[in-house]
């Protein structure tokens, strides 16, 4: 019993990762893919979907909002990445950068989901069979749970007390993670 | 006369063996564009970051000019990976860039960024060490903040809306805007 209790979120994430792993290699895929399609073809006709469709100018200054977004959340995780790699303000805790960063994070956050639900109304039955897309979405919801439910508690419990090697190890998952994110983002532009 | 000359080397690009093969590599152009884009992150996050700190929205807990100094070098880094891949989408697409109302704008918007941020700096320095562990900094280099914000916002807008072709050269737009993007009559369109 104390065994789980020291080990929550280690084993919180292991069955995550094997139940999206199932879920993957199973038939449950295409059928929630299937299944969503109605979800995607509705979401065309909502005032977002009307909108994005019909107003160019507007999709396209959401689209830069976006990107915005992209900036502030990109900027908090790369300087709290920064520093569990040792590359900058190594005279203050990881903890206190990671202080700092955590509102730039959050309402980055918002502004990217936000805009990005408004942006997928608008060519949701294209993106829909995208598989960039799911990708994305995929690499969206690993680096929220990372983001969550292992580096914030990591770095915000003792941070002092781990090995180098691990805040460095997080550091670069983080940025491999939101690096994946942005850059299946650009790519679902170029795959129309 | 400078709308013709810029048309004239705009052509001259055009017309060079690179220019054609980078417009026509849908690989080449598309990770260009991404690296211009994905560089965002480097330069205006981490200027938007230096910004917050002096609204006091983030970062609150570090000295504002330590911060910014700390942060100078990666986001210059970031601005100039921004500038050369913003040099070479031009270049794989020069009449029509050269002719786009939002580039333009844009470049403007840049101008605005860059004066701005000059007078930020002698605010900056000028400002004395009271006032560095404060929640907010003063008051001039709040209305920075906010300038620095709304120039950048509006150049991403802008850069984005470079892609969409209303008020192209082929579409006769406005004579006015025809003027400022600078149209010229009989020329080939591109």
């Amino acid at each position: 019993m104390s065994l789980l209790t020291a080990y929550t979120r280690t084993l919180m994430t292991v069955a995550v990762i094997a139940i999206t792993t199932v879920f993957a290699l199973s038939d449950l895929r295409i059928a929630s893919w299937e299944a969503l399609e109605a979800v995607f073809a509705w979401s065309e006709t909502t005032v977002f979907g009307y909108i994005g469709k019909t107003w160019g100018a507007a999709f396209a200054i959401v689209e830069a909002l976006h990107l915005v977004g992209l900036a502030v959340l990109g900027g908090a995780v790369i300087i709290g990445d920064g520093r569990l790699l040792g590359l900058w303000f190594t005279d203050y805790s990881c903890a206190e950068i990671q202080r700092g960063a955590q509102r730039g994070f959050f309402w980055g956050l918002m502004l990217l989901l936000g805009t990005g639900l408004f942006m997928a109304c608008g060519v949701a039955m294209k993106i829909y069979y995208m598989p960039v897309f799911w990708y994305k979405m995929l690499a969206l919801g690993t680096g929220i749970l990372f983001a969550y439910c292992i580096r914030k508690p990591l770095l915000t419990t003792q941070p002092d007390q781990l090995n180098a090697w691990t805040l460095r190890l997080t550091g670069t998952a983080s940025l491999m993670i939101w690096f994946t994110v942005a850059a299946a983002g650009r790519w679902i532009g170029f795959s129309g | 006369m400078l709308n013709e000359l810029i048309h004239q080397a705009a052509l001259w690009l055009d017309n060079t063996a690179a220019s054609t093969s980078m417009h026509e590599s849908f690989y080449v152009y598309n990770w260009v564009e991404t690296t211009h884009v994905l560089t965002l992150t480097l330069s205006l996050g981490l200027l938007l970051v230096i910004d917050l700190r002096m609204l006091g929205l983030a970062f609150t807990n570090l000295p504002a000019t330590r911060l910014a100094q700390r942060l100078q070098t990666p986001m210059f880094l970031g601005f100039a990976v921004m500038f050369i891949t913003g040099m070479a989408l031009f270049y794989a697409i020069p009449v029509r860039s050269s002719q786009s109302l939002w580039l333009r704008i844009k470049l403007l918007l840049l101008l605005a960024a860059l004066i701005n941020a000059l007078v930020f700096h002698r605010h900056l320095r000028n400002a004395g060490p009271d006032w560095n562990n404060a929640v907010k900094a003063p008051l001039s280099l709040r209305r920075g903040a906010w300038m620095s914000i709304g120039c950048w916002v509006g150049v991403v807008i802008c850069g984005r809306l470079i892609a969409y072709d209303w008020f192209d050269c082929s579409k006769n737009p406005a004579p006015l805007i025809s003027a400022f993007v600078g149209c010229i009559n009989g020329q080939e369109q591109f």
